[in-house]
């Protein structure tokens, strides 16, 4: 009573007065159009777009920070340096801490706040089916890790043509940056898919960045261990391999060469980040020093892998909202 | 479980005699041996066919009555285990989504996110319901309007009272330009004084918006007031469905109370032609018009008494639907649930 009544009062003092109630009768989106306006709302709010200041520093950060190299890069290439960052590696260990931290961070942004406000049910009862939702929310943070992963890369390229001179050389910078580009998309699908399941998992927000966090951190560290454990066995007794012959017989020493065991190959499989090293390498780029070695034939495994690891991912993530909808 | 469980007639066994004018106009919901199983075997609704005429039309039963699965029914969310449901002419399994796109929606619970701004939330609802950005922008504001928030609009949500929260969860759901509103009690948790806003407030959509209105309630006595019509379920079967005269007619009791002599006060309206029964520490006397008042007052008055509360009870449905003293000769309707029962219009 009260509220209508100021409410009244307040049109009444005021020159615009009550219109009464008008129907719309303009054009209306169709279902599709409904995704892509999701999509676009959830792609801004991955970077904090549209939200309070608070929530821009994460992202703002992470992006940062990833193209830090790219600028070093073309300052050190404007000094007459060769190109130091590699189009498909860029810098692997900022790339994995970075990337962990913005999807830890980012996808319950998207996910876990619509759970814990409990709006979904708002959206079911619009006219678009159910899966639609997850889907946006999926191509929305694809999206964005997208952004996360390919924005350094162009840096780095605008900045390595720019200190290179002639066509074949601006060439070769074009044909070593789309491998790079490849490598981006298939971090940001995966990893989109991950951290997505994992945050909508729960409606916390604290708990779903901590899931995401760990698992991804978990199961990279644990690659890590079971990779130094396995190149440590090898290469272990420096006093080499005995091979064949009697007791007492000429004894040959195989020269210590580092030879990735099935073992190690196998290690490479418990992280995303070591998979996608894998299957990088597998479709034929840099075999870096550190971190997963060149699985060879063997990288195909670590891309089926890579391919049931999203696959059940995005399952999980549908079936999640499917269950929401019936509760 | 055999859909044939439903009450009665189907629409063209409606009652020719229809008060509220809305003989001709299709009905906006018809629900034909809707049956809802869950699985693990919980029955949610069994065998419910009532149309709703367009109106506001209250949807009353307890907890648990089945109130909320018919709703996800209807809105095409659940799928049903037998029967149909026809939402504005579309079918709720096949049409789901045209049903969503005119209908509006407000669920029970708490459902706005705390950290944004009204405007911005309605906006952004008004656009997942299919408005290009332009016009939902334009559209949150008049409905945010017609809810009356006004400058709170731009405050953060998490910062409004439970009735503006209540407000801005009718808001998202008239953004849309719906041809009918499905309300889960939506006086919830308001304090007498948001509770009437709200209503007058949803009397005002259904009449001067010509929207039809679905509201579900457990309190009969609240939305009894804004209602044209009256469906009632229990156990997920129809119990009543009829025009609001007819419902509270035969409905209205009186309490009164007595700090002594509720016995003599007892036989001395029995003697005057009323007909009261003991409830607890007091009478409760059904009203027959406005000398029923005048009667009781002057029994009171004329045996002295210390009469301490006389009011007009508030019915819950149950006690509604399970008073034995209803199905007197006097009350018409009395055999509820049975024939024209069926058909609200």
């Amino acid at each position: 009573m009260s509220a209508s009544t100021s409410a009244s009062a307040a049109a009444a003092g005021s020159v615009i007065h009550d219109l009464g109630y008008r129907r719309y009768d303009g054009p209306r989106l169709g279902r599709a159009q409904i995704i892509r306006a999701l999509a676009w709302h959830s792609f801004r709010g991955a970077f904090g777009l549209g939200r309070g200041a608070k929530a821009k520093i994460v992202p703002l950060v992470a992006l940062v920070a990833l193209c830090l190299p790219a600028v070093v890069n073309a300052f050190a290439m404007s000094k007459g340096n060769p190109r130091l960052v590699d189009y498909d590696t860029y810098t692997p260990a900022l790339r994995d801490l970075v990337m962990t931290v913005f999807v830890a961070v980012q996808a319950p942004e998207l996910v876990s706040r619509d759970l814990r406000s409990r709006v979904l049910p708002l959206y079911f009862a619009r006219p678009i089916k159910t899966i639609d939702y997850p889907l946006a929310k999926y191509l929305a943070f694809t999206g964005a890790c997208l952004v996360m992963m390919e924005v350094p890369l162009l840096l780095l390229y605008a900045g390595s043509i720019a200190n290179v001179h002639g066509g074949s050389a601006v060439w070769a910078q074009t044909r070593a940056l789309i491998p790079g580009l490849l490598v981006g998309l298939m971090w940001a699908v995966v990893l989109a898919a991950i951290s997505l399941f994992l945050a909508s998992l729960t409606g916390r927000r604290a708990f779903a960045t901590g899931a995401v966090a760990i698992v991804l951190l978990l199961t990279f560290t644990l690659a890590e261990i079971l990779l130094q454990v396995e190149g440590q066995q090898n290469q272990g007794p420096q006093v080499a391999v005995v091979k064949g012959g009697p007791p007492g017989g000429p004894v040959h020493v195989q020269p210590i060469l580092y030879v990735p065991s099935l073992a190690d190959k196998v290690s490479g499989l418990f992280s995303p980040f070591t998979l996608f090293d894998g299957v990088r390498m597998w479709l034929g780029g840099t075999d870096p020093a550190d971190g997963v070695s060149s699985p060879g034939g063997f990288g195909v495994v670590y891309a089926l892998v890579l391919v049931a690891i999203l696959a059940l991912c995005l399952y999980g993530l549908a079936a999640r909202y499917r269950k929401e909808r019936l509760s | 479980m055999t859909p044939s469980t439903g009450s009665g007639a189907g629409p063209a066994a409606g009652p020719a005699a229809d008060a509220a004018g809305g003989a001709l106009a299709p009905p906006v919901i018809e629900a034909n041996a809707l049956t809802k199983v869950y699985p693990g075997g919980v029955t949610a609704l069994g065998g419910l066919t009532v149309n709703f005429a367009p109106g506001v039309t209250g949807l009353i039963g307890a907890n648990g009555a089945g109130k909320s699965t018919l709703i996800k029914i209807l809105l095409g969310l659940v799928e049903p285990t037998n029967g149909t449901a026809r939402v504005l002419g579309h079918d709720s399994v096949t049409g789901g989504e045209q049903i969503r796109q005119v209908v509006g929606y407000m669920p029970e619970h708490d459902c706005l996110p705390p950290d944004v701004s009204a405007t911005e939330f309605v906006t952004h609802m008004g656009r997942m319901s299919g408005l290009p950005a332009t016009a939902a922008r334009e559209r949150a504001a008049e409905a945010l309007r017609h809810v009356g928030l006004h400058e709170e609009r731009y405050r953060q949500i998490g910062t409004y009272s439970t009735g503006m929260k209540q407000r801005v969860k009718l808001a998202q759901a008239l953004a849309g330009d719906p041809r009918l509103l499905l309300l889960d009690e939506p006086t919830n948790g308001l304090d007498p004084a948001g509770r009437n806003a709200m209503l007058e407030l949803i009397e005002r959509i259904g009449v001067e918006f010509g929207i039809s209105i679905v509201v579900a309630s457990h309190l009969l006595g609240e939305i009894e007031r804004i209602c044209d019509r009256l469906v009632a379920i229990e156990g997920g079967r129809l119990l009543r469905a009829d025009t609001i005269d007819s419902f509270t007619r035969s409905s209205q009791t009186l309490l009164i109370e007595v700090e002594e002599g509720l016995a003599a006060l007892h036989d001395e309206l029995v003697r005057r032609g009323l007909r009261p029964t003991t409830y607890q520490r007091s009478l409760l006397v059904p009203i027959g018009g406005v000398a029923t008042y005048d009667t009781v007052r002057d029994t009171v008055a004329d045996l002295g008494l210390p009469l301490s509360r006389m009011e007009q009870r508030r019915h819950q449905v149950e006690e509604l639907f399970r008073d034995p003293g209803r199905t007197s000769p006097d009350a018409p309707g009395a055999g509820f649930g049975e024939q024209e029962a069926a058909d609200v219009r």
